[in-house]
């Protein structure tokens, strides 16, 4: 039998009134706070502006209110105000560093949904966002075969063979490891792109210095794959075809610094175990 | 070739669910993921044979326009954003060597000091980097398009 998202949320938070009389006596600065507090949540989890803009103006609706926002790829500036009254509240929240994850972005949709079609109060959509925002949780061993399989195949696809395919596998699960622990201690993502292509090229070259495979070049140079920051580049095309220009060239900005530092530590890496590339 | 085309779409599928996996999309979606990617892979392989013989680019983006639009209308049967399946099912489309050897032109050019082999080099990076620009652009055009156009479909997936 297929649960309903809200049935589901019911189930953890408890089923409340269904008049919900409170939506309509909700002041604009409650609504703006824990709107705020959502789409930086949403934002900092790779979600596109025009999905935010929806989510955000579809809860809001619910709640009576209007909402004027900015969207910046580290801010969201938003006002939230009642059709005719004077109660109006702005506020400037930050998008909170987190790692890019659809699991979250699909179910903070799935609540802006429950929230629109099931009139849910204020109260108990806090207590629902709070559920969603703590519960997103990953296994970091299965993330780190899958990914080290898939920068394998990869290197398949391009043509490398077994060996090569090996060497990436290796490579990539080094790499990977390394990121997840670097990013869990906090350092600088740019330094940690640099440091993973750099560890994960050196590891990668190992098919040029040992005879055994037949297409070192192809090895070399998908051991560094798995950190092309292809999100931030598709959410920057998506963000200009609905006219957000300016969070478009940011986020662009952000994809090639990232590329460039990747691209540095591959370069620094081929370097060190002197592999021409021609 | 059937051996080659099925090794190419298995490989693709696999390599679509591990990157589904680094950008955490939703385990229901893993499956989804790597069919769309399988699909859109073959689709660019069978363009690129002799016979049709298209153009990488033109290809690429016939290739990225089905997985986009495969994504907006699978979206709801997996409730899950469209844009989830895009980037990993895009990936073993990305240019890998000839950004590779774009990239070595590159570093070629600042290590060369003679007129004739800083030429050469810059013509590999200024040739393959082209071509790599391109590519990525169409795919990305092309993969946004129908969320753009079935916008409706996509933004009520997770309804």
């Amino acid at each position: 039998m297929t649960v309903s998202t809200t049935n589901k949320y019911e189930a953890i938070i408890g089923s409340d009134d269904p008049l919900r009389p409170e939506n309509v006596e909700m002041s604009s600065k409650e609504v703006c706070l824990f709107l705020s507090e959502y789409a930086v949540s949403l934002l900092g989890c790779g979600a596109t502006c025009i999905r935010l803009e929806k989510n955000i103006n579809r809860m809001a609706a619910v709640f009576g209110k209007k909402v004027d926002l900015t969207i910046m790829p580290r801010h969201v500036h938003m006002t939230v105000r009642h059709p005719g009254k004077d109660d109006i509240f702005t506020s400037i929240a930050s998008v909170k560093p987190a790692p890019i994850s659809f699991s979250l972005n699909t179910r903070l949709s799935e609540l802006s949904w429950s929230v629109a079609d099931n009139h849910i109060p204020l109260g108990k959509a806090k207590k629902m966002f709070l559920n969603v925002i703590s519960s997103d949780t990953e296994n970091p061993w299965l993330t780190l075969l899958l990914a080290s399989c898939a920068n394998a195949a990869f290197c398949g696809i391009f043509g490398g063979d077994a060996i090569a395919m090996a060497i990436v596998f290796i490579a990539t699960a080094l790499g990977f490891n390394l990121k997840q622990v670097l990013l869990k201690k906090g350092v600088d993502t740019r330094i940690v792109f640099f440091i993973c292509a750099f560890v994960s090229s050196v590891i990668g070259a190992a098919d040029y210095l040992f005879p055994y495979g037949g297409t070192p070049a192809i090895a070399i140079g998908t051991s560094v794959l798995y950190l092309v920051p292809g999100i931030p580049f598709l959410n920057s095309f998506n963000d200009m075809l609905y006219h957000h220009y300016i969070c478009a060239v940011i986020r662009f900005i952000d994809a090639m610094v990232l590329t460039g530092c990747l691209s540095l530590g591959l370069c620094l890496g081929m370097k060190l175990m002197c592999v021409s590339m021609f | 070739m059937l051996l080659e085309f099925c090794k190419d779409a298995l490989l693709a599928a696999v390599a679509a669910i591990g990157f589904g996996a680094i950008s955490r999309i939703p385990q229901r979606a893993y499956l989804w993921c790597g069919i769309i990617a399988a699909i859109g892979h073959s689709i660019r392989f069978l363009l690129m044979q002799p016979g049709i013989n298209l153009h990488i680019i033109a290809a690429t983006s016939v290739a990225a326009m089905i997985i986009g639009s495969l994504a907006v209308f699978i979206s709801p049967y997996a409730k899950t954003p469209a844009e989830a399946y895009l980037f990993p099912s895009l990936l073993p489309m990305i240019p890998g060597i000839y950004a590779y050897k774009s990239f070595g032109g590159a570093i070629m050019c600042m290590l060369e000091s003679s007129q004739e082999s800083f030429e050469y080099y810059f013509y590999q990076f200024a040739q393959n980097g082209f071509i790599t620009v391109t590519i990525i652009l169409a795919m990305v055009i092309c993969a946004t398009i129908p969320i753009f156009i079935f916008k409706n479909r996509a933004f009520t997936a997770t309804r």
